[in-house]
């Protein structure tokens, strides 16, 4: 029986293959260009609608003050998802991962619980914006049509927004929960074994 | 050092790394290329604050940890086959037992125990992982008496 293994002579017996340096920087800038290109994407179709329904103002030129502060909260809603989309997210996301593994291991828990938190919030305020908005914005046009026509319309409008209220958003929230309290409980046992 | 001097010296250790840590030939590859397209973003922002195989370790085993909550942030399919020549997996039975050994350890101590047969002085461990040297200590001699019984049992 062997009671001194030599184990560094087996961990160095591993059979490696070292891949090409060139393919290894290709790949990398195409993980960049990818992630920036979605930024982007992001950015112009928000950006867009926002133009869209800012032009409807100027075009239209709606009479009704309902028709403007709908607009805005529409807009606004957009806004804030871009910020939260463009600066807070990255900052979120972004943390130095050249630090040792207790700092690693605490940056992260502190970040997902964070991140728990203002997922639920930002999702829950971009949602009640946006309802809002819509049901101002539209109340100018539909208020001049015949009862069954203003009834129809809202009647889907709030059919949608109901939709959205009770059963996508909570849906959402409940999957994005879901991910992060495995991901935190999973943490904190890693952060134990250092501890241990 | 350039790039490719770096990737060249320190492949072999982050992908024995990687792989003590999962024990997957096609998981490790991935880790180690993760870790390589790192060290390259951030290798002109590296500083020599700290000695470049320390730098290069932790971002390792921070890659290796973080593995826990990518299941779809870099996905296996942005890696083309054959980027890697496949590893041939004909390592010899005692390779392939000691490997097999360390990925069934608790996370924290694979990385650990791999670190400490790549070679690094304890004091280096230390820093990559942030416990003190006497913890580090401490918790190899515990590793290596597990890895042994392993071993004691296997052969008999």
């Amino acid at each position: 029986m062997t009671d001194n293994v030599d184990f560094k002579q087996y961990w160095n017996k591993q059979k490696i293959q070292i891949p090409a340096v060139e393919e290894l920087i290709k790949k990398a800038n195409q993980f960049k260009r990818k992630t920036r290109f979605k930024l982007i994407a992001t950015n112009l179709i928000l950006l867009a609608t926002c133009i869209v329904i800012g032009s409807v103002w100027l075009y239209y030129q709606p009479e009704f003050l309902t028709t403007k502060i709908g607009i805005v909260l529409c807009i606004i809603a957009m806004l804030v998802y871009l910020a939260f989309h463009n600066t807070l997210a990255p900052l979120l996301l972004k943390h130095s991962i050249e630090v040792d593994t207790k700092t690693q291991l605490q940056e992260l828990l502190t970040l997902k619980e964070k991140q728990r938190f203002q997922q639920t919030t930002l999702l829950n305020g971009y949602f009640i914006l946006l309802s809002t908005g819509l049901s101002l914005y539209m109340y100018e046009y539909v208020v001049r049509m015949t009862l069954p026509w203003f009834i129809f319309s809202y009647g889907i409008v709030l059919f949608w927004i109901g939709l959205n209220a009770f059963y996508f958003r909570p849906k959402m929230i409940k999957k994005q929960e879901a991910q992060l309290n495995k991901l935190i409980a999973q943490l904190k046992k890693l952060n134990k074994q250092l501890i241990d | 050092m350039t790039f490719e001097e770096i990737h060249k010296a320190y492949w072999p250790k982050v992908y024995r790394q990687c792989i003590g840590y999962m024990n997957d030939p096609d998981i490790a590859k991935d880790l180690a290329q993760e870790t390589f397209i790192k060290v390259w973003q951030q290798l002109p922002k590296f500083r020599n604050e700290s000695s470049i195989s320390t730098w290069i370790f932790r971002i390792a085993v921070n890659i290796c940890l973080r593995q826990i909550e990518k299941d779809k942030r870099m996905p296996k399919s942005e890696f083309p086959k054959g980027m890697v020549a496949e590893v041939p997996v004909n390592n010899e039975p005692e390779v392939q037992f000691l490997y097999q050994c360390i990925s069934e350890l608790p996370e924290i101590e694979r990385i650990i125990i791999s670190l400490e047969l790549e070679e690094l002085k304890q004091k280096e461990i230390a820093t990559i992982v942030g416990l003190s040297e006497s913890n580090v200590r401490v918790k190899i001699h515990r590793i290596k008496e597990k890895l042994t019984k392993k071993f004691q049992q296997n052969d008999r």
